[in-house]
């Protein structure tokens, strides 16, 4: 592969978008893999003298709590980090279970097409008549609380779109001539989906996992805060909102921090999502060479 | 003299790329149309005809401008007209007619619907006077039951017909100049000769002005009073039309001419003009002549110095106004082709390669709630193609050409019939057999932008087949087999690297064909592979098919609609209609003395 991948191979390296998203979502990454050697304290450690110190930068506030201290006193930098690895964990697998069923289902649809098609097609219809807050909170209940709980009801719920929208764009890549003149030199059908259709359709997938990523974060987060995903003794962003409720008179920092994580985490997967499916798509890179 | 209705006079217009640099993409052009005139452009894709229409409308893509020259409407000055007063000007006094005539239309409302908008804005207020005017003007242009017709959709009529509206609505106005942009590459050749006449009809009922943009320089002989050849941004030659097309004083003219097959002529070869137009970025870097790289007179002068487009004397006629940019006129009429020996032409009795036999393709189509109707795509065909014979298939448009390839290929199932090919059955469904068709037969797509995958590299493209037959195979193996077809079909190693999107439409299907003689198969099926290309590179893949036959033989079942690409081509020919071989046999013969009266018919529209 390696001689392959030629200087166009890159060009996605240069556009905006895919860097202001990839050092968004880098940053969260690398705060989610080295919280235990970033946090200037245990996230859990609670000091009922030290609560609710502001950030250190306004007045009152405390350069050992950078981000200051909620309301039974832990250190919210800490916490937030913490909560990143929460919030990273959920997206990555749920997304990667979701894409995987949602993908598989829609390639198989698409180009078998007819009853194969028809009966995944009814399935996604069924499956999308429910509500999808009610249908996880269904889950949930059913499941029990927990992460991989919450890991799970997205992937309940999410595959549908996958397989929804990646269908559409297996049935017109079907329809080239392309794809027909690989099965005339003698393509199987695993070789024709692996090495025909699934380049084509590839550019969405990204897209679609990226946007997925971001939005893994928000129902995590949404379950985090009803308390149904992770316990009372490791820290999610969306329990952290929870709490702050309580003091949001007091310390509206607590409230605002949290939200600002989640909302930079979803901006950074969908600026990259975006970026990369204008750049990775060759359909879009006309003739620069001539 | 007649004053003229539109005049242009050095007009240039500029692209300005990203980097700020500037490349002309017109530069120079003249000429003086006058009412009730026809004025032709004539040139291949990239010569910059459409350019010309576009400057006139001021739909310049982004980026484009007209820097230079003038173009003048009446006493109007075109280039420096204001937004509003040009809209006042567009589709009242110039009136287009587009190329594709289905997108053209919008889908979603009626035939009727648009055209009473179209009158609403040229000032027909009543909306009963409006549906008076729709329902004359619709059978002005020959359109049967008109009144139906305004109650219908666009997908609900034929190309022709679309066509024909438009060119209703475009004369609505009663224009003084009506621009019309390739308005028959779409359509089939029966109604191209048809909708070419009515052009003339309503020019010559509403007395307006014409400007008729084309790459077929017979076509545009036929229909024009003058004609301007463009080539590569410039203007080559200009003269009244029957005179430039009986003597070309330009080279480039003159190989335009010998390129295109004709149906009439004694057989010879055609003329294969070396490489392509250079595009855009390459322009500013030639120095001499534009056409200089590929011309067959070149002499030292014309690598160095630009000729102007000056008055010739033409050696037949006395045209005053015949010009051309050219240092060697005088050796234009020297550029020949070789007549043709009977020497290539097939012997009849080789072994037999390909029978069907009774083959039929029927689909359901429902029509209302009841109504199940039974249509059949191909119905009942019989033929064969024994081993290195080149077989055409000519038919219109919906005559199951394309359905009777698939079938052969194997990309539909008969609804019944047989198909031997090499001696076995083709209806084998099994995988080992799947494997062993594709090295006896293989297919080149129609539409080279849907056959190649954009995403994989031409020399992946071309050694497909290797992929799924020897996927063991070495890279450098590869590569190499890859570098031998690129040769065989006259590309250069080095376009290998490139993806689809970077070749142009000629070098696409080489492409395309080289990835069908991968596996060097048998017989070659051939679907419309010359039609969607100009008449050099036409000619240029046509003496290719020819030189394959020689070095690799191979049959060949080649689709067309193009009568006289197949009477090159092809010994042999099967003409079709509604699904049903309705004549076929040696090519000289069934054109030479058409029995059948559809193929008198079909040949009437394409010859004259």
């Amino acid at each position: 592969m390696g001689k392959r991948l030629a200087r166009q191979d890159l060009a996605f390296l240069r556009s905006g978008r895919v860097i202001a998203g990839a050092i968004l979502v880098g940053t969260v990454m690398i705060c989610a893999l080295f919280a235990p050697l970033l946090v200037p304290h245990d996230p859990q450690e609670q000091n009922l003298i030290t609560t609710l110190v502001p950030p250190a930068w306004s007045a009152g506030g405390d350069p050992e709590f950078l981000l200051g201290t909620d309301s039974l006193g832990r250190d919210v930098l800490s916490r937030l980090l913490y909560g990143a690895r929460v919030a990273m964990t959920v997206a990555i697998l749920a997304s990667l279970g979701a894409m995987l069923i949602g993908a598989t289902l829609a390639h198989i649809a698409g180009y078998f097409g007819g009853k194969v098609d028809w009966v995944i097609g009814r399935a996604v219809d069924v499956w999308m008549s429910f509500p999808p807050v009610v249908l996880s909170l269904v889950l949930m209940t059913g499941l029990g609380a927990g992460i991989s709980s919450v890991i799970l009801a997205i992937v309940l719920v999410d595959w549908t779109r996958f397989c929804r929208v990646l269908r559409a764009e297996v049935l017109v890549t079907r329809r080239q001539d392309y794809v027909a003149a690989a099965r005339l030199v003698g393509f199987g059908h695993w070789r024709t989906l692996t090495r025909e259709i699934l380049p084509a359709t590839m550019p969405l997938l990204i897209t679609l996992f990226s946007i997925e990523m971001g939005i893994a974060v928000i129902v995590e987060a949404i379950l985090s805060f009803v308390g149904m995903s992770v316990g009372a003794n490791q820290s999610a962003w969306g329990q952290m909102i929870a709490d702050a409720r309580q003091t949001i008179y007091e310390s509206g920092w607590n409230l605002v921090l949290p939200m600002l994580a989640i909302f930079v985490t979803v901006l950074g997967f969908n600026l990259l999502g975006d970026g990369l499916r204008r750049s990775l798509d060759p359909r879009l890179m006309q003739a620069r060479e001539l | 003299m007649t004053p003229s209705i539109l005049s242009a006079e050095k007009l240039t217009v500029e692209a300005r790329l990203a980097d700020g640099r500037r490349l002309s993409v017109l530069s120079g052009i003249g000429f003086a149309l006058e009412a009730g005139k026809v004025l032709g452009l004539v040139g291949e894709s990239g010569a910059g005809k459409s350019m010309v229409g576009r400057a006139i409308a001021q739909l310049l893509p982004p980026g484009f401008g007209v820097t230079g020259g003038s173009l003048t409407f009446g006493n109007r000055d075109l280039v420096h007209m204001g937004a509003d007063a040009r809209r006042e000007l567009l589709g009242r006094e110039i009136a287009f007619i587009p190329q594709e005539p289905l997108s053209a239309l919008n889908p979603v409302m009626t035939i009727g619907a648009q055209f009473g908008e179209h009158l609403a804005r040229i000032g027909t207020r009543s909306k009963t006077r409006r549906q008076g005017e729709a329902l004359a003007l619709l059978e002005a242009v020959h359109l049967p039951r008109a009144s139906e017709l305004l109650n219908q959709y666009p997908h609900e009529l034929s190309g022709g017909m679309c066509q024909r509206v438009l060119i209703a609505m475009a004369f609505a106005s009663r224009p003084k100049l009506v621009i019309a942009d390739e308005p028959t590459t779409a359509l089939d050749a029966t109604i191209q000769a048809r909708i070419i006449a009515l052009m003339g009809e309503m020019r010559e009922a509403y007395g307006a002005a014409l400007i008729f943009i084309t790459h077929d320089l017979r076509l545009a002989a036929k229909f024009c009073d003058e004609i301007l050849v463009l080539y590569a941004g410039r203007a080559v030659e200009k003269g009244k039309a029957r005179e430039l097309l009986s003597a070309p004083l330009h080279p480039y003219t003159r190989c335009l001419q010998l390129a295109a097959p004709s149906l009439s002529a004694p057989e010879r070869d055609l003329f294969t003009l070396s490489g392509e137009m250079p595009g855009l970025a390459r322009l500013a870097d030639l120095p001499g002549c534009r056409f200089a790289p590929r011309c067959p007179n070149v002499g030292e002068i014309c690598r160095t110095q630009e000729p102007r487009l000056t008055p010739v004397t033409a050696p037949l006629g006395d045209d005053p106004s015949r010009k051309a940019a050219c240092f060697r006129t005088e050796m234009t009429p020297g550029i020949e082709t070789r007549s043709h020996a009977a020497s290539s032409r097939h012997e009849r009795s080789s072994p037999l390669l390909l029978l069907v036999e009774g083959l039929e393709k029927r689909y359901r189509s429902r029509r209302g709630l009841f109504a199940n109707t039974e249509l059949a795509a191909v119905d009942g065909v019989s033929f064969t193609v024994a081993e290195n014979e080149f077989v055409g298939v000519v038919g219109e448009s919906g005559s199951g050409k394309s359905t009777l390839a698939k079938l052969v290929i194997g990309l539909e199932t008969p609804s019944a019939g047989r198909i031997e090919l090499g001696g076995r059955d083709a209806f084998d469904r099994s995988e080992a057999a799947r494997r062993r068709r594709v090295e006896v037969a293989q297919m080149v797509f129609q539409d080279p932008q849907s056959a190649l995958n954009p995403r994989r590299r031409a020399a992946s493209i071309v050694t497909q087949v290797l992929e799924a037959a020897a996927p063991r195979l070495s890279a450098s193996a590869r590569q190499r087999r890859a570098e031998e077809l690129l040769a065989e079909v006259g590309l250069p190693a080095e376009l290998g690297a490139r993806y689809p999107s970077q070749l142009s439409g000629g070098q696409k299907q080489r492409v395309n064909i080289a990835r069908a003689l991968c596996a060097t198969p048998k017989l070659l099926i051939a679907d419309e592979i010359v039609s969607g290309l100009d008449v050099s590179v036409q000619a240029q893949l046509i003496a290719l098919l020819r030189r394959l036959r020689h070095e690799l033989s191979f049959a060949l079942l080649f689709i067309s609609h193009d009568l006289a690409v197949v009477r090159k081509l092809c010994e042999r020919v099967l003409v079709m209609r509604h699904g049903k071989i309705v004549d076929q046999g040696m090519t000289e013969v069934v054109f030479g003395a058409p029995q059948h009266p559809y193929t008198r018919e079909l040949l009437a529209a394409s010859s004259e």
